[in-house]
């Protein structure tokens, strides 16, 4: 079969959000994105949740379940120590996702004297960096793909799974085909299809022969067929990128916010992305090297099957720079300074065959024709103009999301975790303090400033301990702005009310300190309002639409 | 193997031409509106508007199945939309997008943006199956009537909330809330609402009405 496939290892921790969440393994509790379980802890799992189930599912097996929000710039910065560690086996690794870690095998494995000996080692490295009970599996095989199925097994098998040399294609043989849609390999359509048409296993993709895939399927069968065959020589047309290609920018100012450090990124990642798309390629895997003023460097590769974008890259970078930001005071390489250095390598680069798009549990046609549309809404108005919301968190709901430039976010990821017939609603977790639903339809961004008045028409007030002086009775609206004086509007009667419910917000930074109390309330129209009073003064922060 | 393979795949294609025509003239329609639409499911090229104090409320229950089953949503000047409101009612977050104007305030501003928006319309619609939208003030009826047909063309659907200015609009939901529950004399919190939502227009063959119950228990 000519080509050997490289020898791999990858290290597979189950269910990193869940333990990136901070939630012990014998504490049933679950990370939820789009209203399904992406992740569960043991013992919520033996209490039957499974992932992709709905909130509702998962509650009603499991009263006591403890939710969160999936958080992937939480998973990628908690991930960090567990990089590092297994960096000191074997400094070339790639972190495909958090969670998951794949690396060359033959050099370590000689070092450790073998690959069960280098398994048993990675596992005891990473464990330490986990708490007690946490798993992980470790798989050692022919190529990225065999290998990464190993380390699955391996959780479920409780033991390293390893794949002996020219064993991976009878190893792939029995495998079901959704392996190809569960490590990102193939999407979803795709799996599907093979399925429909009675190709359950590997083995059965296997034995078709190439040209006739390649008839039927185009580059993505090809794809398929060849990792389902085991032989994983990926990437195929893997050639040094030439030395122009990696761009780096020093800081005249080394910044010392992680923001501009972004900013720079992204012109870098355009660029870099740019002139590989300008002749047919995409950038498989991505090193990301960041210096500080004291000279303390964070070097990174990212790994992606489908091909990194340039949004992409943006956000592994962020990833890096949070998770460097982050690391705890005293420890190796901590961050002491801005940074003054960025360099983005395109390490591994291969012929764009165009199904870089579907990777990754799969972009629909939909999906694709909106980035294309997000691409030309933004030339057409600004870079800032066009924005997708990202989950921030807050007592507030105009603090509970932020909208972000589309260009900024890495659209392929926020799809990826979603299940195609989802129809779940987003992420509103457990906030303490948050107010119940429903949620207000409208919410301002610029409070509108208001009156509150009890029965004898006098100001209702609020006093430190969120106690009322008098009975909300009639709210009314003012008008104009703070320059030329505010003039009352029109009022409306009280029907109900309800509150106060105090907020506390940020008490040890002077500036940012908020002390607010909210209520709700019901005018004689039926219509529902968020309302806050804040230094003696009322406002509708949101109405209930 | 081969040929019961290459039977297969036939068979399958053939399968999957007849649900796409099926699904070609309709997107998802939530069951606590079916009573109120003469057919089964949002017909595309339509533009609705949605009016009363009830609106975004209904706008998102609306769409929601819609983008829940895997369009996109396009949200075109409407920066007050409550993204809470909009997961609660089962619409997913990560396909949504916003495009705003760029400045705020001012006649110029004003007059800017309701040059730029048929062209902004134009380009959303171009790309995204479902649009929430206000109309500006200013907006030329000659653009509009431009648009209506790149909307019929693209099968998109258009959900323009309050004033529709000069869209020809194919129906019109009112909302008009009859009260809340949870909420008393200081003491619970905002539960359900009860909202009269009355369907009229060029589209409805007599005129619907209906009680809903907003979130809906």
């Amino acid at each position: 079969m000519g080509e050997q496939p490289p020898r791999f290892v990858t290290v597979w921790v189950p269910d990193w959000p869940v333990t990136a969440a901070g939630f012990a393994a014998d504490v049933p509790a679950a990370v939820m994105h789009a209203n399904r379980v992406i992740a569960r802890t043991s013992a919520a799992a033996t209490e039957g949740v499974v992932v992709g189930q709905r909130r509702r599912q998962a509650q009603s097996r499991c009263p006591h379940i403890e939710l969160a929000d999936h958080d992937p710039d939480r998973d990628a910065r908690q991930f960090e120590p567990v990089v590092r560690a297994v960096a000191e086996i074997s400094p070339r690794l790639d972190v495909i996702e958090p969670g998951w870690i794949s690396l060359a095998a033959r050099g370590p494995a000689r070092y450790f004297g073998g690959d069960v000996a280098l398994a048993e080692q990675l596992i005891a490295t990473v464990g330490k960096e986990l708490s007690v009970g946490e798993q992980v599996g470790v798989g050692v095989a022919d190529g990225r793909f065999a290998s990464s199925v190993a380390a699955r097994l391996a959780v479920r098998h409780r033991k390293p799974v390893v794949v002996a040399d020219g064993e991976s294609p009878a190893f792939c043989t029995g495998l079901p085909i959704g392996w190809l849609q569960t490590l990102g390999e193939s999407d979803i359509e795709f799996v599907e299809l093979l399925t429909r048409l009675g190709l359950r296993r590997l083995g059965d993709l296997a034995e078709l022969s190439a040209a006739d895939v390649l008839g039927r399927f185009g580059q993505p069968g090809v794809h398929a067929h060849l990792l389902a065959s085991g032989v994983d020589i990926r990437p195929p047309s893997t050639t040094d990128p030439a030395p122009e290609r990696r761009l780096d920018q020093v800081f005249d100012d080394p910044a010392d916010q992680s923001g501009a450090v972004i900013f720079v990124a992204k012109q870098l990642a355009d660029e870099v992305a740019g002139s590989l798309t300008a002749d047919g390629r995409v950038c498989t895997r991505l090193v990301v090297l960041l210096e500080s003023e004291h000279g303390e460097r964070s070097e990174r590769s990212w790994y992606r099957s489908g091909g990194l974008s340039a949004p992409a890259m943006v956000e592994r970078v962020r990833w890096q720079v949070d998770a460097w930001i982050s690391l705890p005071k005293g420890s190796d390489e901590e961050l002491s300074g801005g940074i003054s250095l960025i360099r983005l390598t395109p390490d591994e680069v291969r012929a764009d065959t165009g199904s870089q798009l579907g990777l990754w549990g799969g972009q629909s046609a939909a999906d694709r024709q909106a980035s294309r549309a997000i691409a030309r809404l933004t030339t057409l108005t600004s870079e800032s103009a066009v924005t997708v919301p990202v989950w921030r968190g807050g007592r507030l709901p105009a603090d509970r999301y932020q909208w972000v430039p589309a260009g900024m976010v890495d659209l392929d990821r926020r799809t990826r975790a979603v299940s195609r017939d989802g129809t779940g609603s987003g992420p509103s977790g457990p906030w303490p303090g948050a107010l119940p639903s429903p949620s207000p339809a409208t919410v301002f961004t610029d409070p509108h400033p208001i009156e509150m008045l009890d029965e004898q028409g006098a100001t209702v007030k609020v006093n430190g301990r969120g106690v009322i002086s008098s009975r909300p009775a009639v709210l009314r609206l003012l008008s104009g702005d703070a320059s030329s004086g505010w003039r009352p509007g029109r009022a409306r009667p009280i029907v109900g009310w309800a509150g106060p419910w105090p907020v506390e917000e940020r008490w040890w930074e002077p500036e940012a300190h908020r002390r607010l109390a909210r209520f709700q309330v019901v005018t004689d129209d039926h219509n529902g309002y968020l309302v806050i009073a804040e230094h003696q003064r009322w406002w509708i922060s949101a109405r209930y639409d | 193997m081969g040929l019961a393979i290459e039977s297969r795949i036939a068979l399958t294609t053939d399968l999957l031409a007849h649900d796409l025509l099926a699904h070609e003239r309709t997107l998802p329609l939530a069951e606590s509106f079916a009573d109120l639409f003469p057919e089964d499911g949002l017909v595309r090229g339509r533009t609705l508007t949605c009016t009363g104090p009830a609106a975004t409320s209904l706008a998102l229950a609306l769409l929601a199945p819609v983008v829940a089953a895997g369009s996109w949503l396009g949200i075109v000047d409407v920066p007050t939309v409550g993204l809470d409101a909009a997961s609660e009612f089962g619409l997913p977050l990560e396909r949504v997008v916003a495009i705003n104007r760029e400045q705020e305030g001012g006649e110029e501003a004003e007059k800017h943006w309701s040059q730029r928006w048929p062209d902004v319309m134009a380009a959303a619609v171009d790309g995204f199956d479902v649009l929430l939208a206000r109309v500006p003030a200013g907006v030329r009826p000659s653009a509009v009537r431009k648009l209506a047909t790149r909307v019929r063309q693209r099968g998109a659907v258009v959900v323009v909330l309050g004033d529709p200015g000069p869209t020809t609009c194919d129906g019109v939901l009112h909302g008009e809330p009859i009260g809340w529950s949870g909420v008393g004399d200081g003491y619970g919190y905002l539960q359900q609402r009860a909202v009269t939502v009355q369907a009229s227009g060029r589209r409805w063959p007599g005129h619907g009405r209906r009680e809903l119950l907003l979130p809906a228990s």
